[in-house]
C-alpha cells in the first residue's frame, strides 16, 4: 500500500472511531437525512440563486425582467424550501435516535419519535408562554431558526442522548416487568409512554431553564457565545485565520454557520466600497485585510472548508462509488455556496480524515490571500457580490474584474484540491474492496 | 474515454455562460455604485442677498450651532470682481455638515449684477468641489441670494459633472424683484422661467416668505416671492411654499427668525426634530443604501 506514515496513524484513528456506536449512529442518521437535504438544497439553489432578487443568476441574467410572475415563483420556491429546510434538524434528531436505538436492539421507531419530540421541546418558544393572545400577536410556538440546519448539532446530541436513554429506559421497563410478573402485563403503549414522559420532563425543564438566559432557545445561547467571539476579528491576519479555523471546526461538528458570509454589509466593507467608488479601484482600500476580503473571497469556495475543492478531488481520485455519486449530486449546490448536502451526505461531519483538509485548505488560502494583498499583488475585494456567486468568481467580481484576483482564486482552488487529494485517496480504503467502484 | 471532448466542450460552454454575463453585470453594478455614491461630506452652501457680506449669516449660524448642539464648522468664501477667491475659516476634519457662506465683492442689486454674481458663485463652487471632494450639497439663499442660486442652477450647474444638489431653500427671495404685479414679469423672472427646464429634476425646493402685513415683509412683496412657482413648479421634484408671520418677520430679520431656523434644521440639515417643533412634511424621504438590494441579510 505504501501509505505515508502520518496518514496511517490517521487511518487508525478513523478505524477506531468507526467502531464507536455513536459515530455509526451519526453516520447512518446523516445518510438517511441526506436525500431530503439534497432535495431541499436543490430547491434552494433555484430559489436563492435564480429567483431571489439577491441571487447571483437572478442578477446576471436579469431574471426579474423577463420571467413572468416572478413573485409567484419566488413564493412557490420559498414554501418548498421551508418545508424541508425548516425542519431538517428534527429529521436528524429522529434518525440519530432511531439508529442508536437500533444498535441497542430497542424499539427504534418509538425512540426516534421520542428524540424528535425531545429536540422540539428544547426549542419551544418559552417566552411566548404565559402571554395572553400570544398566537394572535403572531408569535411562533417554536424557535423556528433552530429547527433548520443550524440546529443539526443539537439534534445530533439530543438524538444520541435520547437514543441511549430511551432505549435503556424501555429495556429496563421490560426487564423489571419480567422480574415482577405480579404487576401484570405492560402494554407496548405504556412501555413507550413512560419513558417519553420521563424524557420530556427532563428536556422541557432544560429548555425552560435555558430560556432564562436567552430568547432563542439553547441553540441561540451557543450561537450568541460564538458570534461574540467571531463577530469582529478586525484587521489582524492571525485573528482571521484563527476564527476561520474555529468556525470550520464548528461546521464540522454540525454548527452550521455562526460566521456567515455577511461581510458585504459590514462597516469595513462599506468603507472599502466608498473608497473604491471614489478612487476607481480597491487598491489601497482602508481595510484591505478583513475576514471578508480574505475568507469570503478566497477560502469559501462551495462554502465552509472549500468543499468545492473536495468535490473536484473526489472527481479526480476517489474510487468510492458513493462518494462520487454524492459529489456529482451536490456539485451544483456547491457552485452557489450551499454545501450542507455535501457535509451531511459524504458525510464530512464527524469524519476525522476529512477534518484535516477541511481546516487546512481554507487556512492556506487565507495565508496566500493575506500575502498577496499585503504585497499588493492583488487588490482586496471591495464591491459587494451576491452570496450565491460561484466561489472562484467572487474575488474577480468583487475587485471589479481584476485578472490577478481571478488567477489567485484559481491558484487557491488548485492548492485546495491538492490538499484534499491525499485524504480522499485514504478514504478509498474505507469499507474494504466491496464498496469500491 | 469516448465522450471526453464532449464533456470538455460542455464545461467550456458552462463557464462562458456564467462568466460572460457576470462580467457585464459587474460593470453595470460598478457604474451604478459610482452614480449612486454620495460623499459623507454634505455641505450647506449659503448665499446672502444684495448689500450683504459673508458675515450675513453669523447670527443664524450661532443660533443653529446652539440649537443643534453640533459645532458645524464655517468656511467663508469671497469672490472678487475679477473672479479671485479668498477663504476665511475652514471645514473641520470629520465635520460632514459644514456651512459654506459664499459672498461677492460686488454685492449690488440689479439684473446685471445678479447675473454676474451667479457666474462668480459657479466659480466658487467649482473650486470648492475640487478642494473638498463632495458630490452633493444643499443650499440656502436669502433674498437675492436665492436668485443667484436659481440662476446658477439653471445656467452653470448642469455643466458641473458628478455633483448633485439635494435641497434648496430660499428665504424671502423676490423672484419678480420689487414688482408687486402678478402679471408683468421683470427681466430676471423672464430669464428664470425661460431656463427652468435646466433645473435639476431631483431637487427639492422650499421657498419661505415672511410677511409683516398681508402683502410684504417690509422690503419684498409677497407676490414677488410667490412668483417662484412659475420657476420651480413641475420642474423640480418638490416645490413647497411656506409663509411665516409673527415676530421678527421683517425682511432682514428673517434668517434668524425662530420659525425659519427650525425649518432650516428640519429641511436642510435633516434633523429629527421633537414633534412639537416639527413642520408637517410634504413627503416622506426615503434614504437608499448605496449597496442597494445586493446587500446581504
Amino acid at each position: 500500500m505504501g501509505r505515508w506514515q502520518p496518514l496511517r496513524g490517521l487511518w487508525r484513528i478513523n478505524q477506531r472511531m468507526e467502531q464507536w456506536r455513536a459515530m455509526r449512529a451519526i453516520k447512518e442518521a446523516l445518510r438517511v437525512a441526506y436525500p431530503f437535504i439534497l432535495v431541499m438544497t436543490l430547491v434552494d439553489v433555484v430559489g436563492q440563486s435564480f429567483l431571489a432578487s439577491s441571487g447571483f443568476f437572478y442578477q446576471i441574467y436579469h431574471i426579474g425582467s423577463w420571467l413572468p410572475g416572478i413573485d409567484l415563483w419566488q413564493q412557490f420556491f420559498q414554501a418548498l424550501s421551508l418545508v424541508v429546510n425548516g425542519v431538517v434538524a428534527v429529521i436528524v434528531a429522529f434518525t440519530t435516535g432511531h439508529y442508536l436505538a437500533r444498535t441497542y436492539r430497542g424499539d427504534a421507531l418509538a425512540v426516534g419519535v421520542m428524540s424528535a419530540l425531545a429536540f422540539l421541546s428544547l426549542n419551544v418558544n418559552y417566552d411566548m408562554l404565559g402571554m395572553p393572545n400570544s398566537e394572535s400577536e403572531g408569535m411562533s410556538l417554536f424557535v423556528e431558526n433552530n429547527l433548520g440546519p443550524q440546529g443539526i448539532f443539537l439534534a445530533i446530541v439530543v438524538g444520541l442522548a435520547v437514543g441511549w436513554l430511551g432505549s435503556h429506559l424501555m429495556a429496563s421497563l421490560t426487564n423489571w416487568q419480567q422480574r415482577h410478573p405480579r404487576f401484570g402485563q405492560m402494554s407496548w403503549a405504556s412501555r413507550v409512554a413512560w419513558p417519553t414522559i420521563f424524557v420530556l420532563i427532563i428536556t422541557v425543564a432544560l429548555g425552560y431553564g435555558f430560556s432564562w438566559f436567552t430568547d432563542g432557545g439553547m441553540n441561540d445561547l451557543v450561537y450568541q457565545a460564538l458570534s461574540a467571539v467571531v463577530v469582529n476579528p478586525g484587521h489582524r491576519g492571525f485573528m482571521i485565520l484563527g476564527i476561520t479555523t474555529l468556525s470550520n471546526i464548528l461546521w464540522w461538528l454540525g454548527f452550521i454557520g455562526p460566521v456567515s458570509l455577511a461581510g458585504n454589509s459590514s462597516v469595513t466593507s462599506l468603507q472599502n466600497l466608498a473608497y473604491a467608488v471614489q478612487h476607481g479601484s480597491g487598491w489601497d482600500a482602508p481595510n484591505a485585510v478583513t475576514l471578508h476580503t480574505l475568507g469570503d473571497a478566497y477560502a469559501n469556495f462551495g462554502g465552509a472548508g472549500m468543499t468545492l475543492a473536495l468535490l473536484i478531488a473526489i472527481g479526480l481520485v476517489s474510487k468510492q462509488a458513493s462518494y462520487r455519486r454524492v459529489a456529482g449530486q451536490t456539485f451544483l449546490p456547491n457552485l452557489v455556496n450551499l454545501n450542507e448536502p455535501t457535509l451531511l451526505g459524504l458525510p464530512v461531519l464527524y469524519n476525522p480524515i476529512l477534518l484535516i483538509p477541511f481546516l487546512v485548505a481554507p487556512a492556506v488560502n487565507i495565508v496566500l490571500a493575506w500575502f498577496a494583498i499585503t504585497w499588493k499583488l492583488v487588490p482586496p475585494i471591495v464591491y459587494p457580490v451576491p452570496r450565491t456567486t460561484p466561489g472562484p468568481l467572487i474575488a474577480f467580481l468583487g475587485t471589479g474584474g481584476d485578472w490577478r484576483a481571478l488567477l489567485l482564486s484559481l491558484v487557491c482552488l488548485t492548492i485546495s484540491v491538492l490538499i484534499y487529494i491525499p485524504f480522499v485517496r485514504l478514504l478509498n480504503h474505507e469499507g474494504g474492496e466491496d464498496h469500491a467502484a | 474515454m469516448r465522450h471526453s471532448w464532449w464533456r470538455w466542450l460542455l464545461g467550456v460552454i458552462a463557464v462562458l455562460v456564467i462568466f460572460l454575463p457576470s462580467v457585464g453585470w459587474m460593470q453595470q453594478r460598478i457604474t451604478q455604485y459610482k452614480t449612486n455614491y454620495r460623499t459623507p461630506l454634505n455641505p450647506t452652501i449659503m448665499v446672502p442677498g444684495s448689500s450683504a457680506s459673508q458675515n450675513r449669516f453669523d447670527t443664524l449660524i450661532t443660533q443653529l450651532r446652539k440649537e443643534t448642539k453640533a459645532s458645524h464648522s464655517v468656511l467663508k468664501v469671497k469672490v472678487a470682481e475679477n473672479g479671485q477667491i479668498s477663504y476665511t475659516g475652514s471645514i473641520r476634519q470629520g465635520d460632514n455638515q459644514p456651512f459654506i457662506v459664499i459672498a461677492f465683492e460686488n454685492n449690488r442689486d440689479g439684473y446685471e449684477n445678479i447675473n454676474k454674481q451667479a457666474k462668480w458663485l459657479s466659480l466658487a463652487i467649482k473650486d470648492l468641489v475640487k478642494t473638498y471632494h463632495f458630490n452633493h450639497f444643499s443650499a440656502l439663499g436669502h433674498s437675492n441670494g436665492g436668485l443667484i442660486l436659481s440662476l446658477f442652477l439653471e445656467k452653470d450647474f448642469p455643466q458641473i459633472k458628478h455633483v448633485a444638489i439635494d435641497k434648496l431653500m430660499t428665504i424671502a427671495t423676490p423672484y419678480n424683484m420689487e414688482s408687486d404685479s402678478t402679471t408683468t414679469r421683470t427681466a430676471i423672472l423672464k430669464e428664470l422661467v425661460a431656463g427652468r427646464s435646466n433645473l435639476p429634476k431631483k431637487l427639492t425646493v422650499y421657498s419661505v416668505a415672511g410677511t409683516e402685513n398681508y402683502s410684504s415683509d417690509g422690503t419684498v412683496p409677497a407676490n414677488s416671492v410667490n412668483q417662484g412657482k412659475y420657476v420651480f413648479q413641475n420642474q423640480v421634484a418638490h416645490y413647497t411654499q411656506i409663509t411665516v408671520t409673527g415676530d421678527d418677520t421683517t425682511h432682514s430679520d428673517l434668517p434668524q427668525n425662530k420659525q425659519i431656523v427650525l425649518l432650516i434644521r428640519q429641511y436642510l440639515l435633516q434633523e429629527n426634530l421633537p414633534a412639537k417643533d416639527r413642520y408637517q412634511r410634504p413627503s416622506k424621504n426615503q434614504q437608499r443604501s448605496i449597496t442597494g438590494e445586493t446587500g446581504l441579510p
